[in-house]
């Protein structure tokens, strides 16, 4: 497997703070990756540089083998982008808005099979403002996807959204993978990082200070002789939670 | 170019939807020119004048109908005391007090005559004096009817049919520079502002398209709303208040767009500068408010103080509304006002750095 992401001595500094302190990682083809961290940490200033929005200070930064400081529009056309806060046009309907993107990357694609994909077929002609928030993040993915990007980058794709929701994008972006696409995203949620992803990075004061699949750091911290207190529980609040209100999604 | 056009489409299928967006750039002109149009300000209108015919004989009568017959009074007959009050309401402008005496019949010189006696409201001196003209030409003409003498001079009179200009012929072109100012500033503003803070342009700019083609689709999308929207005024001029544009339709809808673009670079300036959309009224009214009163809208540019008027004068809607107006009511081409459009040129030309300096992609 091939890096298909890949990052060098990455540096950002915004007056005087240094939000990205020379990280390097590598994130292979096809996988989920996951970077993780507090907020402040960097993640979103290290994800908007791979975007091409951002241009780093120094060091290296490439996709699918596209320097993206030099070629910034080359990059953009081979990933897909959801930003942490997905905003759209207004008077938009959901269908317009897949249209959009898709003439913003002048490209032309089947807006309501995009729109099947993410569960939103049945909300194609209304107002995009009027859609609930995980339908809206799912809209967001769905314009993400109009240019078969190699690259998926998601930036905390399920801040703010009931467990139900939470869950449901979860399925998405594994199916998402399964149709070939890697996936990099951004999340400050633990279990999300464990259940979803092949390999994390963990990011603080804009450094990576460890990065394996999320297991082998569990296991290796418990090597260290780590023990949580144990407590004999089975489940917790959550489980609780979904078994009152069920596995289905609400849409409101 | 095709991406542009498809956007502006795209666009302008959200704008029509938005129907505050649609009240403002339609429903509210419409309002100012049906409000001001029905108005007709500045027009002379009739002299109104109360008539208190104490003789009510037969001479005071075919005076008093001789009076109702000239088209420029408005004759109501009006006791004298109600009329003195009415006067000092300013409701009235003149009021007529025949006495019981009075007569048409032969005199010779020095003998008395029946006095009349008429009073004018002083805040209305124009009226006044046109309806005293009018009631001492009356009296002449019964003299000599009487006295049965020809006057020594008589006086043919010719109009010169000048442009027949009423109030509401004035107000359309400067209802339309107006409007296009509006629509231009205020649109593009709100709308960038909104999608700049909630990080729409920051989405957008994250796939390859290029700034140039949004904005290009931005302008215009509201190029085309403009040039609706004066369609739209002209329209309505035409079929409601039979205004006629001398120099034709086509040269007014160019230059209002040229004036739509001058002032969609100022939308685009205060766009970049403003970081929250509550920052665009106060800024949008600061620029626009002393064009609507300085820059002959419903009123002469020539009603700003003097000392002000080198800069009134050298605003960015004067320019606008002189050509528009000289175009509407004289009968201008385009090339007549050529000096108004370089005005609007150097305007643009200026509003365009703004626009470069404060509207920048890279930092949304």
């Amino acid at each position: 497997m091939s890096a298909i992401v890949s990052v060098r001595d990455l540096r950002k500094r915004y007056g005087e703070i240094d939000a990205v302190k020379g990280i390097s990682f590598e994130v292979t083809e096809g996988e989920i990756f996951g970077l993780l961290g507090p907020n402040g940490a960097g993640k979103t200033t290290t994800v908007e540089i791979l975007e091409g929005l951002r241009r780093a200070d120094g060091g290296e930064a490439f996709v699918d083998g596209i320097d993206v400081s030099k070629e910034p529009a080359k990059a953009k056309e081979r990933v897909g982008v959801q930003l942490q806060q997905s905003a759209f046009p207004e008077n938009f309907t959901a269908k317009e808005t897949v249209e959009l993107f898709a003439l913003c990357y002048g490209v032309k694609v089947d807006a309501l099979a995009l729109l099947e994909d993410v569960d939103l077929a049945d909300k194609a002609n209304q107002r995009q403002e009027k859609l609930s928030g995980g339908q809206r993040q799912r809209l967001s993915i769905a314009t993400a996807l109009v240019n078969r990007p190699r690259v998926l980058f998601l930036d905390e794709p399920t801040t703010g959204l009931d467990p139900q929701a939470r869950r449901n994008l979860w399925e998405l972006v594994r199916k998402i993978r399964g149709d070939g696409t890697t996936v990099f995203l951004t999340t400050h949620y633990m279990d999300e990082a464990e259940v979803l992803c092949d390999r994390v990075a963990v990011m603080d004061h804009g450094k990576i200070i460890s990065m394996d699949p999320p297991q082998k750091l569990i296991t290796a911290l418990l090597d260290r002789g780590f023990s949580k207190p144990v407590i004999q529980q089975q489940a917790n609040l959550e489980d609780v939670f979904l078994d009152l209100t069920g596995h289905e999604l609400r849409e409101d | 170019m095709r991406q542009a056009l498809l956007l502006t489409v795209m666009y302008l299928r959200a704008y029509v939807r938005d129907r505050t967006a649609m009240f403002f750039s339609l429903v509210v002109p419409l309002m100012l020119m049906l409000i001001f149009g029905s108005l007709n300000l500045g027009a002379f209108g009739k002299v109104s004048l109360a008539l208190d015919d104490q003789a009510d004989n037969a001479a005071s009568q075919q005076f008093a109908s001789a009076l109702e017959k000239v088209g420029t009074l408005d004759v109501k007959r009006e006791p004298a005391d109600t009329a003195l009050t009415k006067l000092r309401r300013t409701e009235l402008d003149m009021l007529l007090v025949i006495p019981r005496d009075f007569a048409i019949a032969p005199t010779r010189a020095g003998q008395p005559v029946p006095t009349a006696t008429m009073y004018g409201n002083a805040a209305r001196p124009q009226q006044v004096s046109v309806g005293e003209a009018i009631v001492n030409e009356l009296i002449t003409q019964l003299s000599f009817a009487v006295n049965q003498s020809a006057p020594v001079v008589k006086i043919e009179q010719k109009d010169v049919e000048g442009v027949r200009l009423r109030y509401v012929d004035f107000l359309v072109p400067g209802i339309l520079g107006v409007n296009v100012m509006q629509l231009a500033i205020f649109s593009v503003a709100f709308a960038l502002v909104v999608d700049k803070r909630r990080g729409v342009l920051r989405r957008l700019m994250a796939t390859p398209l290029k700034p140039a083609t949004f904005l290009a689709a931005q302008v215009v999308t509201r190029l085309v709303l403009a040039a609706l929207q004066v369609l739209v005024l002209i329209g309505v001029a035409v079929f409601l208040f039979d205004v006629h544009p001398v120099g034709g339709i086509l040269p007014l809808l160019v230059v209002a767009l040229l004036g739509a673009v001058l002032f969609l670079t100022i939308g685009f300036a205060l766009a970049g500068w403003a970081e929250t959309e509550n920052q665009v009224p106060a800024i949008a009214q600061l620029i626009t408010l002393p064009q609507f009163f300085f820059s002959g809208v419903f009123f002469s540019k020539d009603a700003a103080p003097e000392v002000i008027r080198p800069i009134t004068n050298a605003l960015p809607l004067t320019f606008l509304n002189d050509a528009l107006r000289e175009i509407s009511v004289q009968g201008a081409t385009i090339w007549d006002v050529r000096m108004q459009l370089l005005g609007l040129l150097v305007w643009t030309v200026v509003g365009f750095l703004l626009a470069v300096r404060f509207f920048r992609f890279d930092r949304f």
